[in-house]
């Protein structure tokens, strides 16, 4: 816990300072886990600032300041999981209407500008994007706090409500989705391989 | 050979994962992060507060125009009363009598 038991339940009161105490507390982590969950890095105070909203509205709801750490994190999968959705359609799109040739102009100017590590962790982060977009907003936000937060199971039962074994379910068909998003995108980078070096 | 692959990827996955962590660093809130949540506080408890009070507004109407059509019903009206609208059980008796039956016998039939 980074805040106390007895801030907690002063916020519950409706006391405004220590409401701010406790967003001023667990603000940094909860932009990191955004971050990592929607991995659009303009939009993520935006989806944070909901899920604070949300706590503030929602505080008088939770029973015992114990769990306030698996509330917080239901609180920000809900507000991931909604701006997911919303935008799943528009990044579809954005991403149909580059064709490779312009993908591949992007990258080349890119590259003239930014260093060599923040080129390869701009890579990676696509590369998972587009492995964690075979799978549901669902799925992903689970893989997401489970392999990238690094969320015990007994954690993910506390924030899903769900039991360990269906959660392991859960979570191994949607590494398998994953696993077989990253052999077919290995098959194909080796197939325009092949291609190119046959041009 | 199958499980040998299946433990590579795996393992490979995990990899990308780990990386994925590394290249999505938690973001420093901007100077702003704080008053724009007040902000929104505040607009969310106005916006309920105007919603409560026109649901009130609207229970209260509601109460007075009951009130009023329970008392119209209560009050008897005239039956010549322009707003008077007899029934159909009235309007039949009103048309058949019992002084002037339907039913009246030919003169043959005496």
């Amino acid at each position: 816990m980074l805040v106390d038991f007895e801030l907690i339940k002063r916020a519950q009161t409706g006391e405004s300072a220590a409401f701010n105490e406790v967003v001023l507390a667990y603000r940094k982590r909860t932009l990191g886990t955004i971050a990592r969950l929607i991995s659009r890095p303009e939009d993520v105070e935006d989806v944070a600032q909901e899920v604070f909203l949300r706590l503030y509205f929602s505080l008088d709801q939770l029973r015992t300041a114990e769990v306030f750490e698996p509330w917080l994190y239901r609180l920000t999968v809900n507000a991931a999981y909604d701006y997911l959705r919303k935008h799943r359609r528009r990044m579809e799109s954005r991403m149909s209407d580059l064709s490779e040739q312009q993908v591949m102009l992007a990258d080349a100017q890119a590259g003239g500008r930014v260093d060599h590590d923040a080129r390869q962790q701009r890579q990676v982060r696509e590369t998972v994007d587009a492995m964690l977009s075979a799978v549901s907003e669902a799925d992903r936000i689970l893989l997401t706090l489970k392999e990238v937060e690094g969320l015990s199971l007994k954690e993910l039962e506390k924030i899903y409500r769900v039991n360990e074994n269906a959660l392991k379910v859960r979570l191994f068909r949607a590494r398998q989705r994953v696993l077989k998003a990253l052999g077919d995108g290995s098959k194909e980078a080796r197939g325009k391989g092949t291609a190119r070096a046959e041009v | 050979m199958e499980w040998k692959n299946r433990g590579d990827e795996n393992t490979e996955l995990d990899g990308w994962f780990r990386a994925y962590r590394e290249a999505c660093p938690a973001p420093e809130p901007s100077a702003n992060f704080m008053p724009e949540i007040w902000q929104r506080i505040e607009e969310r408890q106005r916006s309920v507060f105007y919603l409560g009070r026109w649901a009130r507004t609207f229970a209260t109407a509601a109460a007075v125009l009951s009130l009023a059509m329970a008392a119209y019903l209560y009050i008897p009206h005239e039956r010549n009363s322009i707003l008077y609208v007899e029934s159909y059980v009235e309007a039949l008796a009103a048309g058949h009598a019992v002084d002037s039956p339907d039913f009246e016998p030919s003169m043959d039939e005496l």
